[in-house]
């Protein structure tokens, strides 16, 4: 009795509050189905299309919401799921499909699943020998059944309608409707002529797919004016996995390893699809003549840039910092707003006038090089000099930014310990050397490593300024004096070979990551000593 | 009150550009109402069929106006989303697998090797319409056996000469080199009689094969990948011949395209080569040109890479006989096919208006392309480009001889290929 109550008196809220949620719950389940049924269409899309790790990872996702949605146990998580959705389809899968694509054969030629290049291969058609071409004209049964008028290039007319043999028809008899003025009839028995605005919406969707007359010759439509007795030219057998050419009778049995329907003499079948291939990008890597001849070079200004850029644009912005940072400077508001613009102009358009300054016939700087000195460097054809041009231009892309982060990090730096260290007798350049830059580092360090890896990696001011030239003489491959290890190795992915090729590209990127990873990890390390001047202070 | 100011002065700019981008399509919508207006009275409107088209910004207006126009009488609409000529085959292998490809889109017949082997295009059949079209184009846009494209245009470098300084367009290269001694001699030194990019090999194509040089063996098959002639005698005398140039001081180094024109339009160089969407800045600038034949470097006038422009159907296209009809029917008119020669004047593939063209400059264009051969169209074409780029700067920067300059791109080229 007492316990009954006391389960009444239990479930009388919580029924209440059941009564109160009701709405809020039916409005979760209700989004929870619309996200289903958009997963539902999505993983439909990627199976009929083949894609299969996108159809596993959205069906994954999609139960992971579904299960902290619906078990009261997983309640807490519910918040996190947007988060947590947003990181499996934007952070966690590209990785995943970096690597993924690093060990198959993405690349042109071989871009479809290989349903996807079934599905093309099925679509060519041919003529055979003896095979008639007719001009057409379309009816409609009530019942939604088609026929087609045809006239062959000799002039003989027919009735065609799908599985049935061609009839021979005059127009006016056996129950062919009265010819037009093209002599074409009005109608057919139990079917109505369809004018061109009928056949437009069906033309593919109906019409096309249609096989009219008996097999094996039937007559499909080729064109808005012609039908022919066109055959399927490749035909695909399930069982064998082989493709048959009707012409020639060529045999094609797809080949898993490399992606394409190959016949025995070698011939393959355009297009490709794609296939995972294993460590072969890798392998391809370490075996590619690249990577001998100007590969160290390379590296080594690929490392080069890097430190100067970082290091010029650090030292410069620094130094402005510093002296806008002065209250007494005039206009060192405006004056340090007019150093942020190339931070504002988009970079290729600052690399393009770049560009234009130092070209050694109309440029401003080559020209006045010339005349106030008598000569100018050859920024695009030196060797030498196409490098420092590079950091020039890098450098002025770049300081605004240093400048930015330095101002901000110095007005962090307590005035007090100015003050003592003047008390003890310190100048302002002990100072700077002692007090201001060990601070500093503590706080844009991290930020001058970021900017090292950025720059080791930046593809877009060597490719927008001059493309990795001058070329560097008597490579295995191209190779220019200022490309960089990622305009290098962009080159053999997408300039080699047949065309782009994505699996090696990201085998590529992964070994790059390797590297920056191994150098990032190695300055931190470095860093742990500017960490210890901080406690010191 | 400096705050508010502030605050008013970026409302106006944030309103500002709201207005500006609320009046962009408000622009587009004449242009298409009277368009329906002629075409309704005929019938009630019936349910279009709507197909989307990929083209340039030069070519979009007059698919949106004209094309939808006679597409209209067929019961269909054309959606032209504009892009950049050059973005529109990456976005395809992109865009068309996954579904959300064009119907039909605009192309270079150079593409075709790329597209085919992905899959992305789909066969056409031109059907009696075939005779309407240059034989050269048409043959340009046929891959493997397969038609795949409607030509609309094509292109080909020239040798333009400026009069004033070449009184007779140098026939053969041993002329350009004696004109380039005696306008060097009589200018002290400022005008020279032919420059070329330091980094195109594009440009360069006519005159490696006046000296009988060639990229790629041309079979009956077409293009044989496994002959590649960068090392070949001819190119490498074409090598040598652009080494003693530079080595006499004739040819002037990092030169790219805008310093080549600005050097011909200025006066300081009496030929180029340089292509049709040249023209107007030429034309513009007021100096006096020849449009020449490529000079004779042994092996017969210079003959430039033929490129073809045209339309094309996407394979992943669900309405591809409707596409096909729209370039047969409502392209492949005298009419539309003029539009679009007027909105960039290119010799037209379409032989009612190329032939109806009366501006000489591009008759002389196509003289010149006459016997050009098409720019290769086979997938390894990619792996050539850089290595020739390179042997060419190299030679003219005079870093290496032009002999092993070239040697070593064929065999980049060769290794690239087989990588």
């Amino acid at each position: 009795m007492k316990r009954s109550t006391q389960k009444a008196r239990e479930g009388k809220p919580s029924l209440a509050s059941l009564a109160e949620s009701l709405p809020k719950i039916a409005l979760r389940l209700l989004i929870l189905a619309i996200v289903d049924a958009f997963a539902v269409f999505l993983i439909y899309l990627f199976v009929y299309d083949g894609l299969w790790p996108l159809a596993v990872l959205v069906t994954l996702t999609t139960l992971i919401i579904n299960v902290i949605n619906l078990w009261e146990r997983f309640y807490p998580l519910r918040w996190m799921t947007p988060a947590l959705a947003i990181i499996m389809l934007f952070v966690l899968y590209p990785i995943v499909f970096t690597v993924y694509t690093a060990f198959t054969n993405y690349s042109d030629g071989h871009l479809l699943s290989k349903v996807q290049s079934i599905r093309r291969i099925e679509q060519d058609t041919y003529l055979p020998a003896g095979g008639v071409v007719y001009n057409w004209t379309a009816y409609r049964s009530p019942e939604g059944e088609y026929a087609l008028w045809l006239v062959d290039m000799d002039g003989n007319t027919f009735v065609a309608s799908p599985g049935q043999p061609l009839q021979p028809a005059i127009p006016g008899e056996g129950g062919v409707g009265e010819a037009d003025a093209n002599g074409i009839p009005t109608s057919i028995e139990g079917y109505t002529r369809l004018t061109l605005p009928d056949i437009i919406p069906i033309l593919d969707s109906e019409l096309a797919p249609l096989e009219f007359g008996e097999p094996p010759l039937t007559v499909s439509i080729k064109t808005i004016r012609e039908a022919a007795q066109l055959q399927p030219r490749y035909v695909y057998d399930e069982s064998t996995d082989a493709i048959t050419d009707q012409i020639t009778g060529a045999v094609y049995t797809a080949d898993e390893k490399q992606g394409f329907f190959i016949s025995p003499d070698g011939q393959e079948l355009n297009p490709g699809y794609q296939v995972t291939i294993g460590g072969a990008n890798f392998g391809r890597l370490i075996n590619s003549p690249a990577l001998r001849g100007p590969f160290i070079q390379i590296f080594i200004w690929t490392i080069v840039f890097a430190f100067f850029s970082v290091v010029t644009t650090f030292g410069l912005g620094l130094f402005l910092a510093l002296i806008y940072n002065d209250p007494t400077f005039r206009f060192r508001k405006l004056i340090r707003t007019l150093l942020i613009i190339p931070y504002a102009v988009p970079g290729v358009i600052g690399i393009l006038i770049w560009r234009g300054m130092l070209n050694q016939h109309f440029g401003v700087i080559a020209s006045n090089m010339v005349n106030i000195l008598g000569w100018s460097p050859g920024w695009f054809t030196d060797p030498i000099w196409s490098k420092v041009g590079i950091l020039l231009v890098n450098l002025w892309l770049g300081f605004p930014y240093m400048m930015l982060v330095c101002s901000g990090a110095l007005q962090s730096i307590p005035k007090d310990i100015y003050e003592a260290a003047e008390v003890d007798g310190s100048n302002s350049w002990n100072s700077f050397w002692k007090i201001t830059l060990p601070l500093l580092l503590v706080a844009v360090g991290p930020l001058l490593i970021a900017s090292f890896t950025f720059n080791f990696n930046n593809f877009a001011v060597i490719y927008a300024y001059n493309e990795g030239r001058p070329p560097i003489p008597n490579t295995a491959t191209p190779a220019g004096y200022t490309d960089i290890l990622i305009s290098y190795t962009f080159r053999l992915a997408f300039e080699s070979g047949r065309g782009a090729d994505y699996g090696y590209a990201n085998a590529i990127t992964i070994v790059i990551f390797a590297i920056v990873a191994a150098i990032t990890l190695f300055q931190y390390r470095f860093m742990g000593t500017w960490e210890e001047i901080s406690e010191n202070v | 009150m400096k705050k508010n100011a502030l605050w008013y002065l970026s409302l106006l700019v944030v309103s500002s550009l709201l207005l500006a981008a609320c009046a962009a399509p408000a622009t587009a919508e004449p242009t298409e109402a009277p368009v329906e207006a002629t075409e309704a009275p005929t019938e009630a409107p019936a349910e279009l069929t709507e197909l989307v088209v990929w083209a340039d910004e030069l070519r979009a207006p007059i698919i949106t106006d004209l094309g939808n126009q006679f597409a209209s009488e067929f019961g269909v609409t054309l959606t032209v989303q504009e892009m950049g000529f050059g973005d529109i085959r990456d976005q395809l292998a992109v865009a068309g697998p996954a579904g959300e490809g064009p119907d039909i889109l605009i192309g270079a017949h150079d593409w075709l090797g790329q597209l085919v082997a992905n899959g992305l295009v789909a066969p056409l059949d031109l059907g009696a319409k075939q005779g309407e079209f240059l034989e050269a184009a048409v043959n340009a846009f046929t891959y493997d056996g397969q038609l795949y494209g409607v030509p609309y245009a094509t292109e080909n470098v020239a040798f333009f000469c400026n009069p004033d300084l070449a009184p007779t367009a140098p026939s053969t290269w041993d002329e350009v080199l004696t004109l380039a001694e005696e306008l060097e001699a009589s200018s002290g030194g400022t005008t020279t009689a032919w420059t070329i990019q330091t980094n195109d090999p594009y440009h360069f194509n006519p005159v490696m094969n006046s000296f009988g040089g060639y990229v790629f063996g041309f079979t009956d098959q077409g293009y044989d990948a496994s002959d590649v002639g960068l090392d070949s005698e001819g190119a490498l005398a074409a090598a040598s011949f652009l080494q003693g140039m530079a080595e006499a001081g004739h040819l002037q180094a990092d030169v790219d395209y805008d310093v080549m024109h600005a050097l011909f339009t200025g006066g300081q160089v009496a030929c180029i080569g340089t292509g049709p969407w040249a023209l107007t800045l030429i034309r513009d600038s007021g100096v006096p040109y020849t449009i020449n034949s490529f000079p004779d470097g042994g092996a017969g006038a210079g003959k430039p890479f033929l490129g073809v422009q045209g339309f094309m159907v996407s394979a992943f296209s669900e309405n591809q006989l409707l596409a096909q009809t729209v370039l047969t029917e409502v392209f492949s008119t005298a009419e539309f096919m003029q539009a679009m020669y007027d909105a960039d004047p290119r010799p037209s593939a379409f032989l009612a208006v190329r032939d109806a063209t009366t501006d000489a400059d591009l008759a002389s264009f196509a003289a010149a392309g006459a016997d050009g051969q098409p720019m290769p169209a086979i997938p390894e074409m990619s792996s050539v480009w850089e290595a020739w780029t390179n042997a060419i700067t190299l030679t003219i920067t005079m870093q290496q001889d032009g002999a092993s300059a070239f040697a070593t791109a064929a065999e980049q080229v060769r290794t690239l290929i087989s990588q």
